[in-house]
Parts: structure tokens; C-alpha cells; sequence
């Protein structure tokens, strides 16, 4: 993984979980505000990564669930360059649901 | 040390390795995350391996782009071959997540389409009634770059594949 992507780790690290923080803080699931909660996460992470100003195309993914005991399974398989490319997964959690952010940095050129 | 707006108790840090996966784990008192990222054992020592320089190929553009429609199709038919009669359990699941990670890039690699990277992500998930929305945003150049995705359900449980196609200049 080159320097360029370690940076874009560290961002997903802080930045999308202050992203999650400010959207859905401390509140509980609600089925009306989902849809803006979800559209709000992934253009506020999207934002801070554009900010880095480094030379990627970027894939933010967000889900939220609400938490009723059922499961969940996600996985991801990519063909690109493993020394350019990179991706990271924020699982986040409170009392009422689960929103997982997966950020996909693809490098151009 | 973090900055929580909104948190008031200190939160604690845990960062840890496992082979292949890094992951670090913050808790406050009404939320935990984690995160974890995948980095390649070999390429520890490549850390300042600048990107190799291509020789200039004069292309402006893809040849030949990425088809959405043949990608959704390979979804669909994936998909329901493979979740159609199934009931959800957990163990079966999380294998069988990654089983159609690996198959749908196979197919959508068999459509031979030159210089496009592509990212493929699976959801499996039960149905108990619960509430989930699944959203995703892309930062790239609409012209050449697409994404298909698709949808299947049965009784027990839902199965949710998207496939994304980033032309690389």
C-alpha cells in the first residue's frame, strides 16, 4: 500500500467516524430520516476525502440497519492494483442500529 | 486527543493487527467503531515505491465501456442461482458472501473489458422485519465510469450485489 493510501486510511479513521458522529450522534433509528441520514454520510466522507486533494476516484458506501437481533454479512472483491488502490471499512454501532462505510479509493493515471 | 463534538466521556483506543487486516476499535459511552483496512504483507518495504511511468499511449478515451446492462444481468442471474432456494444461517452466510464476491468478479473479468477497474460489494442480510438503507456516492468521471447493482429476496432472507467500473486513464 503506497504512502498516499496510508493517508487516506487515517482520514477514514477520524474523518468518517466524525462524519457518522454528527449525522446520526446519539439518536435513535428512525425509518423518515434514514434516507437523509444515509445521503448526508456519504457526501460529508466524500468531502473530507476530496479535501486530502490526492489523485483517486473514490466509492463511498454507507448502510444503516436498524438493530432487531437480525444479521448482517457484507463483502467485497475488487480487480485493480493492490499497490495504488486500497479500501476501509467503518463499522459503527449505538443502541438502535448498525451503519457500516466502506470508502474504495481507486487511483488515476 | 480525539475530537467528539458531541461526546463527553473519554473515549478509549484499541489498534490491533491481524495478518493481512489492520484494525483499530474506538468506544464511547453511546457508540463503539471499528475500523479495518487491508494492507498487503509484501509490500511493507514498497512504502516509497513511487507509481510506475507509462509510456504515453495517446488514448483520450475507453475503447470499448464498461456494459451496465450485461453487468445487472450477471447480478440477477447470479444472484438467484445462488440465493434462490437458500435459508439464512449465519456460518452459510458469511461464506456464501464472499462465494458470490469472488464469482461475480470472475464473470464481469470474462467480459474482457480493457482498462477498468472494477469493485464489487455484497450485502446478505436476514429478514426479521427490521428497517436498512443502503446508499453509496461515487467521486469519478461520469462519462467512462458506471455501476450496476440489483436486488433479490426470498423468504428468509435478501441478498443486495452492486458492481462498480472505474476506467483507469
Amino acid at each position: 500500500m503506497s504512502a498516499k493510501l496510508c493517508d487516506i486510511c487515517d482520514v477514514c479513521t477520524f474523518s468518517v467516524n466524525l462524519c457518522i458522529e454528527n449525522v446520526v450522534g446519539g439518536g435513535d433509528y428512525s425509518q423518515s430520516q434514514v434516507n437523509k441520514w444515509t445521503a448526508n454520510i456519504v457526501e460529508r466522507c466524500l468531502t473530507q476525502l476530496v479535501k486530502q486533494g490526492k489523485p483517486y476516484k473514490y466509492i463511498v458506501t454507507c448502510a444503516v440497519m436498524q438493530k432487531t437481533g437480525a444479521g448482517l454479512h457484507t463483502a467485497n472483491s475488487c480487480y485493480w492494483d493492490t499497490a495504488m488502490d486500497g479500501s476501509c471499512t467503518v463499522r459503527w454501532e449505538n443502541r438502535t442500529m448498525y451503519c457500516v462505510v466502506s470508502v474504495f479509493a481507486v487511483a488515476t493515471a | 486527543m480525539f475530537g467528539w463534538g458531541n461526546c463527553w466521556s473519554v473515549p478509549v483506543c484499541l489498534h490491533g493487527i491481524c495478518p493481512g487486516i489492520l484494525f483499530s476499535m474506538i468506544m464511547s459511552f453511546s457508540s463503539i467503531s471499528t475500523v479495518s483496512y487491508i494492507d498487503e504483507l509484501g509490500h511493507h518495504d514498497d512504502n516509497a515505491r513511487l507509481a510506475p511511468t507509462m509510456e504515453n499511449t495517446y488514448q483520450m478515451g475507453p475503447y470499448k465501456r464498461f456494459p451496465a446492462n450485461a453487468a445487472t444481468d450477471i447480478l440477477k442471474d447470479v444472484l438467484t442461482s445462488y440465493l434462490q432456494e437458500e435459508k439464512y444461517e449465519v456460518e452459510w452466510s458469511q461464506k456464501m458472501t464472499k462465494t458470490l464476491c469472488e464469482v461475480i468478479r470472475a464473470r464481469v473479468k470474462e467480459l474482457m473489458i480493457p482498462r477498468y477497474k472494477i469493485v464489487i460489494l455484497v450485502h446478505i442480510g436476514q429478514l426479521t422485519g427490521q428497517s436498512m438503507q443502503i446508499s453509496s456516492r461515487c467521486l469519478w468521471d461520469t462519462s467512462n465510469d458506471t455501476f450496476a447493482s440489483h436486488f433479490f429476496k426470498n423468504s428468509s432472507l435478501f441478498g443486495v450485489a452492486s458492481v462498480y467500473a472505474i476506467y483507469f486513464e
